[in-house]
């Protein structure tokens, strides 16, 4: 027992090591002084200064942000309406044929909905850039939103609204005080994975960015093909930093949300 | 419910706060005059400074966005919903464009500094008259080596690839027309050649050297010849140069037989909103000054003669990325071989890669 115990730790130790040493190993040596990643100099963080002098991939990283902050939240806002209208769905037969069809946008591969967009844009003449972005991220978020809510609304009791409803609430009120508390946690756990998405999205992206608007993934490809120059491995140490104050965010939000429903409802 | 709204508003408030602080960016980077060109290039193909200097002295912002291929330009140039005002295309790329009627005729009264360039490099197959397109850089297809990996080889020729000793030891980049002219050039042969009789010999050529090959691969050619994981690698003079930056030790050759002259150039694409701008800039481009500063950021051969004045006599010197004329005059321009010769070459091409592997 103690053994295999032993032996899991040590696995799981390995998969995580094999997982972050090649994110660590970039990260390392952007604070490198010397131009390549072949053999370490010294500690320097010219890098990261030439990132910072560099206002277009300053903005670039801006934009990133920006697009990955309202395609999160607008994509939830119309996921969780998507979630609650699917659940209440009174015919079986049409709400699993709704379930299938957002699952099939989830399995589908991003550059054929890349390449769908780029062609609808163009063909009802949206103009590439911040907007055709932001409609193609959302568009490929909601369905993700729509997976995170959904089994938090299918374990909740459906009594718990009839009581409402007994106990003389409105239906806006059932909504707002009894449904939307109870699934909050997968409300944010959907932003935040929409988020993520947003964020990392590349194949998407890179068919809808135009008229000099980028984000960092598409940005970064670019840079990629005359060499990789430290200043990318600086702009992923960036990334990376960000992603990790988010997902502590992320722990931090759900933990609290989570505290005074366990004290209100005993186990 | 009150929480959620709250995290919603913070959300908004903190998207206000950056599309502000972006909007002062792009104030303080003088982007947002309303006179403006979109540039379309490589990545790390230009000296930012040199746009920042373009915007001052002619007033006009410019939007720079960059692509990694030729065939990505040519997509989003021809879906439109773009509005790109030059673009640095590589030659056989404008004549597809040319075919396709994606581009707009280059005013040359617009361009006085286009008598900057060097002849030689104007007036070429692919663009008669340049009428569509002005010369950024050239290079050539030539062989990467390391000498410190080898035991005193050169690479005058062709045939040394051939060598036994070179077993696993060569590289090639994975481009039909490279690796096949290249086959043809051994033979003597052009490398725009439509008979097949000389192709198929190629192709069998070709086939001899399979056990001297370690990889036939794209970009990753660079890092791997910095790290000295190989000795030999059949590559383009830009890239030659890339990884003679990092890695002293490699020496670059265009062997004797012939090979091909490359060109990256500056057109106007049909989706251009400031054709206007987009002639200010190209002119801007070809200023020797300019071209002088700018072939000294990017490290590629520039055509602009005056440049070379006044640039480092060690660096346009050099004669294995300035050759001679007498060397020049063995070097071939691809053509435009139509869709049946090229898929041949295609086969072929493939059928040596299977026999390679």
């Amino acid at each position: 027992m103690n053994r295999s115990s032993k032996l899991s730790k040590v696995y799981l130790a390995l998969v995580f090591i094999i997982l972050y040493t090649p994110i660590f190993y970039l990260i390392f040596y952007s604070f490198n002084s010397g131009g390549t990643m072949s053999s370490f100099k010294s500690f320097s963080l010219e890098h990261y200064k030439a990132v910072f002098a560099d206002t277009r991939l300053i903005m670039i990283l801006i934009n990133t942000i920006i697009i990955a902050l309202l395609s999160a939240l607008i994509s939830t806002a119309i996921g969780v309406i998507g979630a609650i209208g699917i659940v209440y769905l009174k015919n079986r037969k049409s709400r699993n044929a709704l379930l299938s069809l957002n699952n099939v946008l989830i399995v589908s591969p991003d550059v054929i909905i890349g390449a769908s967009f780029l062609i609808l844009f163009t063909m009802v003449g949206v103009k590439l850039g911040f907007a055709s972005v932001l409609i193609s991220h959302i568009a490929f978020s909601v369905p993700i939103v729509v997976i995170m809510v959904l089994p938090k609304l299918q374990e909740m009791s459906s009594t718990l609204i009839d009581a409402a409803l007994d106990l003389g609430a409105s239906k806006r009120e059932v909504l707002s005080r009894v449904i939307i508390p109870y699934i909050k946690p997968g409300i944010f756990a959907g932003f935040f994975l929409a988020l993520t998405y947003s964020l990392d999205d590349f194949a998407v992206t890179f068919f809808v960015t135009g008229n000099g608007f980028t984000t960092l993934s598409v940005e970064i490809y670019s840079m990629a093909r005359a060499g990789i120059t430290l200043t990318i491995n600086a702009l992923s140490g960036l990334l990376f930093i960000v992603t990790l104050l988010l997902v502590l965010g992320y722990y931090f939000v759900t933990n609290r949300t989570k505290n005074p429903l366990r004290t209100g409802v005993p186990k | 419910m009150k929480e959620i709204i709250r995290a919603a508003v913070a959300i908004l408030i903190i998207c206000g706060v950056l599309f502000y602080v972006n909007n002062q960016l792009d104030k303080s980077s003088g982007r947002s005059g309303s006179d403006t060109i979109s540039v379309y290039n490589w990545g790390e193909y230009i000296d930012p400074e040199l746009v920042e200097r373009f915007e001052e002295e002619t007033g006009i912002t410019v939007v720079y966005e960059t692509f990694d291929s030729n065939e990505a330009m040519m997509t989003k140039i021809e879906q439109g919903g773009t509005s790109y005002d030059v673009a640095m295309p590589s030659e056989y790329a404008i004549e597809k464009m040319k075919e396709n009627d994606l581009l707009i005729p280059i005013d040359h009264s617009k361009v006085p500094n286009l008598s900057n360039i060097d002849p030689y490099f104007l007036d070429l197959p692919f663009d008669p008259g340049n009428e569509y397109s002005i010369p950024y850089f050239w290079g050539t297809v030539g062989i990467a080596f390391n000498p410190k990996l080898l035991d005193g080889q050169t690479f005058e020729s062709w045939e040394d690839l051939w060598d036994p000793s070179l077993k696993q030891e060569v590289i090639l980049v994975d481009g039909a027309r490279e690796v096949m002219g290249m086959g043809l050039n051994t033979l003597g042969y052009s490398l725009n050649t439509k008979d097949e009789q000389q192709l198929q010999e190629a192709t069998d050529k070709l086939k001899t050297l399979s056990p001297n090959i370690k990889a036939i691969i794209g970009d990753e050619i660079v890092e791997t010849m910095r790290r000295s994981e190989a000795a030999v690698a059949l590559v383009w003079s830009g890239q030659a140069a890339d990884i003679m930056y990092v890695n002293e030790d490699i020496d670059y050759a265009v062997p004797k037989e012939g090979s091909n002259l490359w060109f990256d150039n500056m057109i106007i694409p049909k989706t251009a909103a400031n054709v206007e701008g987009a002639h200010k800039f190209i002119n801007f481009m070809l200023d020797p000054e300019v071209a002088a500063q700018n072939a000294d950021y990017v490290g590629y051969s520039t055509p602009n003669e005056q440049a070379i004045e006044l640039m480092d006599p060690e660096v346009t010197g050099d004669e294995r990325f300035y050759p001679t004329e007498e060397m020049r005059e063995r070097l071939e321009v691809y053509k435009n071989l139509g869709l049946e010769t090229l898929g041949k070459y295609n086969e072929l091409f493939l059928e040596f890669k299977m026999d390679a592997q």
